[in-house]
């Protein structure tokens, strides 16, 4: 599904992601997981499209994607939900996963999947997406990249600023897209959640993949129970 | 002193069109277009082209005129306006300055030199219409009656339709609408196009009532100007509001003082919301 081969990328000359090689297959959930500033982000924001990469190449379904912009891999089923979320705040709920659809009208049979995923969203189709509370926000970013019926689903830090209850509701959610089929690559820096969640993992470190393996075998790696898992 | 909140109406409608194009583009890619009121002299001066040289019916002619306005916007976004695109931010909202007064004193140069005494005078035949009891020229009913529609036409189209929505959502967050498959640059596009067309037919609802000449231009630009920073840049109907509003200050002003002192105090009244609402009156805080 996407094949991600040696990228480098950074921002103003200065490379932060150095030689990142990394794949996902159709169906599997995979983890990205690293501390702060490890540049899971500009990793992520290089492959959809957000920032240019200064080397490698990206593919995507079988095609290479490498400097197609945002709003065309969006619309052939690339969605990225990034950590803040870029809702648009003064639309309503309805609006923002109408929006979602984009340049489609929304399906019906998609909008029930969504207020059945998040209930908490059908109760609130009205509420302008600004004045809702973070974890509500999160559901509907979620929920807007759903719309788009997209073939893969990736997410920057999905528990940024909510509460452990909160953030495992999220991946609560995630799991039963997984088990619905949805191929997921999420980075995340909750490593327990996101290996909980994956099939697989890499780890990526000042820029670099360091490890990679199946979620099993990641929890079970001693560098990672000590730096990421916090456990001796 | 109901005739003449009449008239603050007529005229404030078609004051919310003019600025509601310039609003909404600084909206969408933070460029201020100081070339509104040349493109809507243009669109002006094709109209009475058309209907003095080639003998078309007025009707016809405006249709030209407004299609003229649209074309130049289109040019302006194709050409000149792509070198400000290149830049972010506040050098982004400079360059844009800079480069589309440059295209104002061109095309105003352009148009006083080859026909220094053009102008459009639409005349609407007919006696005056009674309006709650206020006889009002036809022409103004006119110029009011296609504003509102045109005024309608836009909310229906951001609130209703998807590329509407899709211009309001650019507006509230672009990397949102790149992230849901909307290309900017496409919609920014169109946005420059309708606010050309938008700006050829305040003209056109103007001429209706006192001749827009080659020389109207800058009027144009600073008004839409004002009312835009009144609205609030961006809101569409932040716009109308402020055209509303100004267009009322703007008459009562003329009729108790002065037509002398009218910019004065519509200058005034945007420094006043600056300073009490930066944002303006429905513009949101970022």
């Amino acid at each position: 599904m996407l094949d991600v081969r040696g990228l480098s990328v950074g921002y103003a000359g200065n490379d932060v992601v150095h030689g990142a090689s990394f794949e996902v297959r159709t169906g599997e959930a995979v983890a990205i997981i690293g501390s702060n500033g490890a540049g899971k982000t500009t990793l992520l924001r290089s492959v959809c499209g957000l920032l240019a990469p200064t080397e490698g190449a990206v593919t995507f379904d079988g095609g290479e994607v490498t400097g197609t912009t945002t709003a065309e891999l969006a619309r052939a089923g690339m969605a990225y939900v990034p950590a803040e979320r870029h809702l648009f705040p003064g639309m309503t709920v309805v609006e923002n996963l109408t929006l979602g659809a984009y340049p489609g009208r929304p399906e019906q049979q998609q909008l029930d999947f969504v207020y059945e995923l998040f209930p908490r969203l059908k109760e609130r189709t009205a509420q302008t997406a600004g004045t809702m509370s973070g974890g509500e926000q999160q559901m509907l970013a979620v929920g807007r990249a759903l719309m788009g019926q997209p073939r893969l689903l990736m997410l920057d830090e999905p528990t940024t600023g909510l509460a452990p209850k909160l953030a495992a509701d999220a991946y609560r959610a995630l799991k039963v897209l997984k088990e619905q089929g949805m191929t997921i690559l999420v980075a995340e820096q909750q490593v327990p959640l996101a290996l909980d969640l994956a099939d697989r993992g890499y780890v990526l470190e000042d820029g670099r993949m360091e490890l990679s393996g199946t979620s099993e075998e990641l929890a079970g790696n001693d560098e990672v129970r000590r730096a990421y898992l916090g456990i001796a | 002193m109901g005739a003449v909140l009449l008239d603050g109406i007529v005229g404030g409608l078609q004051l919310g069109l003019l600025a509601m194009g310039l609003s909404l583009l600084y909206g969408l890619g933070g460029i201020l277009n100081l070339a509104h009121g040349a493109v809507a002299v243009t669109a002006a001066i094709v109209a009475s082209l058309v209907v003095d040289g080639v003998g078309y019916p007025i009707g016809v002619a405006a249709v030209i005129g407004v299609g003229a306005a649209a074309l130049l916007t289109l040019a302006m976004d194709r050409t000149v306006m792509q070198a400000v695109y290149k830049q972010e931010g506040e050098h982004r909202v400079l360059l844009s300055l800079l480069l589309s007064l440059g295209v104002a004193f061109l095309v105003d140069g352009l148009l006083e030199w080859r026909y220094p005494s053009g102008a459009l005078s639409i005349r609407i035949g007919g006696g005056p219409v009674d309006v709650f009891g206020i006889g009002m020229r036809r022409g103004s009913l006119y110029a009011a009656a296609i504003a509102l529609v045109a005024l309608g036409g836009m909310i229906f189209f951001l609130r209703r339709t998807t590329l509407g929505r899709a211009v309001r959502s650019i507006i509230e967050d672009e990397q949102g609408a790149r992230l849901v498959g909307i290309d900017p640059a496409r919609v920014r596009t169109l946005i420059f196009v309708v606010s050309g067309a938008l700006a050829g037919l305040v003209a056109m609802t103007n001429s209706m009532s006192a001749p827009v000449d080659v020389r109207s231009g800058f009027a144009f630009t600073i008004n839409a100007l004002i009312v835009t920073v009144v609205g609030g840049l961006g809101s569409a109907s932040g716009a109308l509001l402020a055209g509303l509003l100004l267009g009322i200050v703007n008459v009562l002003s003329a009729f108790y003082i002065g037509a002398y002192v009218t910019s004065i105090i519509l200058l005034t009244a945007a420094a006043v919301t600056i300073l009490v609402k930066p944002s303006g009156l429905l513009g949101r805080s970022r």
